[in-house]
């Protein structure tokens, strides 16, 4: 073998470098990963729906790729993103959380306020305003600052079967509208023995204080107000509405305790129950598998006014938050915005309503074909969004995880009969959440 | 002259062992020693230490030192915890007791039947076995269903013998016990095999002995079975306890402490309190305390029984 020259050697190795220059990955831009976090509370091929609209996302914004995570359910989700950020690591950019979990968020650093972005935009008034009020009452803090982005927004509602209405004599175009209507109606619709109840109420298990915020509005007293401090338990119009709640439970009109959550839209679509208070996000789920005619109505859940109207309902469901601990970039903060812009655009909405029954947020939504259309053929997906007219906000507070669970205990005590003075535990239930709340006064 | 030799050698031996051959053992469990350090006592002295501490309000304070007031706190009945710790903390040693109580003589007898040769034998201990391969949340999922009003099997075979269904769930007298039954079904098969391997372990002579004197069957059973069962009482005794104090998947899918706490285990309310960043010193305070109950319960046992062996032997 002939030996190589120097020279030669010399132009091999270049050869050899801008070869491998050509090769090397153009590493100037590296795209952003947004990690989404997401919880899923329905039934539904909710990760195939999230996982279309990451696609739709990134195919519309090159360099920029969504990472959507499924996390459990709002509990599970929150003690993930808890865990991970106590143990110094970075957590989500985005997370679909419940509106409870604001103020312990807002306390401990973790989130940035989405009116920063929207104070950057064009036209950030306008894009505000265009949610529905009711569901952004849980977005603000108590200086009028809007940190979360609504984008699975529910109420209760009543689902009821028209078909039975029909067979005892009710007309089934018109469901109760007040708190007496319903106990009337329940206890014509009722078959003895247990064999069909007219009324279930899912408030057993461990939650039941969103129902019972239904209840309490109705009546005219929600449990919280814009001052996250303060939490109105052991109110006299409060307490009323829970001694309702537990009558219903004592004359049979609803199982008393309350049923489970989870087993109650399977008892309504079986026949079991005529009627039931359910979330709007089941909607799509119950017209699947239901085979009679399925009405909706507004939860009458409070004593009659003038017009013979008791409504009032919380909203519920999960907003957007944003994650940073001050070391993103313009650049990632730029992308996650429009990420969140473009889950709460009218389209996508719009589209997440047709797929789960959730209220699509924006009032634009509902003037898009997609859900024309929807109400067309199924008015009952615009009644939580009717319903609105009579929402006030959903429970949170400072300490929301110590206070509701309060509320939560003294409720499933007095529903389940265990604690027979309902006064006297909402007394002390008082006590014990103010003296939590005392120091943020 | 080389025994004496040997001899001679042997009584003058108290020369110490080389370094190398005392510290042997030691090197050999180093590495268990390192990994239960660094996964049980150090957490262990941590936790105790921050049970002794609050967190303030801005997460950027100090925690202050409160000594052992969280402590008393959980023993407050006004206080938002302590009126809830004092339940659970019932709640947990009734339920575990009843468990107990319930699944190691039922494990024994299971054990006493199946110890012989008859027709079906693998297939009868296997049926009593197999709960204990089946997963916690897959057996509380079954139970949770099998407990359901409306479509399950509990209620289905009540209302077919004409008597009412119960709500085995959210009936607040009732949930901590259809709890305890799952429990029940779920280890009584686990404690069996253990019953089983000690009862082969007995001399059939002892059995034939007694025989002899003309012992009934119960006199065999207190006077010989059980007492030479004492080593797997213990061990069972201690195992099933801390069983109890473990329960958590079957709270989860069974109500989730129950109607007010009715059927909530310390666990499971410890699990409850800690997403609260300002409750970590009471997190860690009901910690110490589980640990401490199950030390307590544990070393006593072993004090026991070990005397009542000595006395024994």
């Amino acid at each position: 073998m002939r030996a190589v020259s120097r020279r030669q050697l010399c132009l091999m190795l270049a050869f050899v470098v801008v070869l491998s220059l050509g090769v090397l990955p153009v590493s100037a831009q590296e795209p952003i990963v947004i990690d989404f976090y997401y919880p899923t509370a329905v039934g539904g091929p909710i990760t195939e729906i999230l996982e279309g609209y990451a696609a739709q996302f990134e195919e519309a914004n090159p360099g920029i790729d969504i990472n959507p995570v499924y996390q459990g359910d709002y509990t599970q989700l929150r003690t993930t993103v808890q865990t991970e950020m106590r143990g110094g690591g970075t957590g989500p950019d985005v997370a679909v959380m419940l509106a409870t979990d604001l103020f312990s968020f807002v306390e401990e650093g973790y989130i940035i306020p989405a009116q920063d972005f929207i104070d950057q935009m064009e036209d950030g008034e306008a894009y505000v305003n265009d949610f529905f009020p009711a569901l952004l009452l849980n977005s603000y803090d108590e200086d009028g600052v809007i940190w979360s982005i609504p984008f699975q927004r529910s109420t209760p509602i009543l689902f009821y079967n028209k078909d039975q209405f029909a067979e005892v004599g009710l007309d089934p175009e018109d469901p109760p509208q007040n708190r007496d209507e319903l106990v009337e109606y329940a206890q014509q619709l009722a078959l003895p023995d247990g064999e069909r109840w007219g009324l279930m109420l899912p408030v057993a298990g461990g939650f039941p204080i969103w129902l019972f915020q239904s209840f309490a509005i109705a009546n005219g007293q929600n449990i919280v107000s814009d001052d996250p401090a303060v939490v109105t338990f052991n109110d006299p119009q409060v307490t009323e509405a829970l001694e309702f709640m537990v009558m219903l439970g004592d004359e049979g009109v609803s199982p008393a305790g309350g049923s489970a959550w989870g087993d109650t839209p399977t008892a309504f679509t079986s026949g079991q129950a005529s009627m039931i208070y359910h979330t709007t996000g089941s909607l799509t789920n119950i017209l699947n598998n239901a085979d009679f005619e399925v009405g909706v109505a507004y939860l009458p859940s409070g004593p009659a006014n003038d017009e013979g109207l008791g409504y009032g309902t919380p909203t519920g469901g999960g907003n957007m938050y944003i994650f940073d601990d001050g070391s993103k970039t313009p650049e990632e903060l730029d992308a996650i915005w429009r990420w969140i812009e473009f889950l709460s655009s009218p389209e996508i909405q719009a589209d997440w309503t047709v797929q789960t029954g959730y209220i699509a947020a924006r009032q634009s939504a509902w003037e898009t074909d997609t859900l024309v259309n929807l109400l067309a053929e199924h008015p009952q997906y615009g009644v939580a969004r009717d319903q609105l007219e009579y929402a006030d906000r959903e429970f949170s507070s400072y300490r929301a995880i110590d206070v509701q669970g309060i509320i939560n205990t003294t409720l499933s005590s007095v529903l389940s009969g265990s604690e027979t003075d309902a006064q006297a535990a909402l007394d002390s239930a008082q006590a014990q959440i103010d003296s939590l709340l005392e120091e943020y006064r | 002259m080389p025994l004496q030799h040997t001899i001679l050698d042997a009584s003058t031996r108290p020369r110490r062992k080389p370094l190398k051959t005392l510290l042997f053992p030691y090197v050999l469990i180093a590495p268990t020693l390192i990994l239960v350090f660094l996964f049980t006592l150090w957490p262990a002295a941590q936790s105790i230490v921050a049970s002794l501490y609050n967190s303030p309000r801005n997460v950027r304070d100090e925690p202050q030192f409160v000594g052992l007031e969280n402590y008393a706190d959980l023993f407050d009945p006004d206080h938002f915890l302590g009126a809830r710790f004092t339940r659970v903390l019932g709640n947990t040693i009734l339920f575990t007791v009843a468990t107990v109580a319930v699944s190691m003589p039922l494990a024994l007898t299971f054990a006493l039947l199946l110890n012989r040769r008859i027709r079906g034998l693998s297939l009868w201990r296997f049926s009593l076995f197999y709960p204990s391969l089946l997963p916690l949340i897959g057996a509380a999922n079954i139970f949770a269903f099998i407990y359901s009003d409306s479509v399950g099997l509990a209620n289905t075979v009540l209302r077919s013998l004409g008597l009412q269904g119960q709500n085995w769930v959210g009936n607040p007298d009732l949930v901590l016990w259809s709890v305890v039954v799952l429990n029940i079904w779920k280890q009584a098969g686990y404690f069996m095999i253990f019953y089983l391997a000690g009862l082969q372990g007995i001399a059939k002579e002892l059995y034939e002995a007694a025989d002899i004197e003309g012992a009934s069957g119960w006199q065999k059973l207190t006077y010989l079975t059980l007492p030479l069962l004492r080593r797997t009482t213990l061990f069972l005794l201690v195992i099933a306890f801390t069983f109890g104090f473990q329960t958590v998947e079957q709270l989860q899918v069974m109500g989730e402490g129950g109607p007010g706490d009715r059927s909530n285990l310390l666990l499971y309310f410890i699990m409850q309190i800690i997403p609260e960043r300002r409750n970590w010193g009471y997190v860690n305070a009901t910690t110490v305390l589980l640990v401490a109950i199950l030390l307590i319960f544990t070393v006593s046992n072993f004090i026991l029984f070990e005397r009542g062996g000595k006395e024994d032997d």
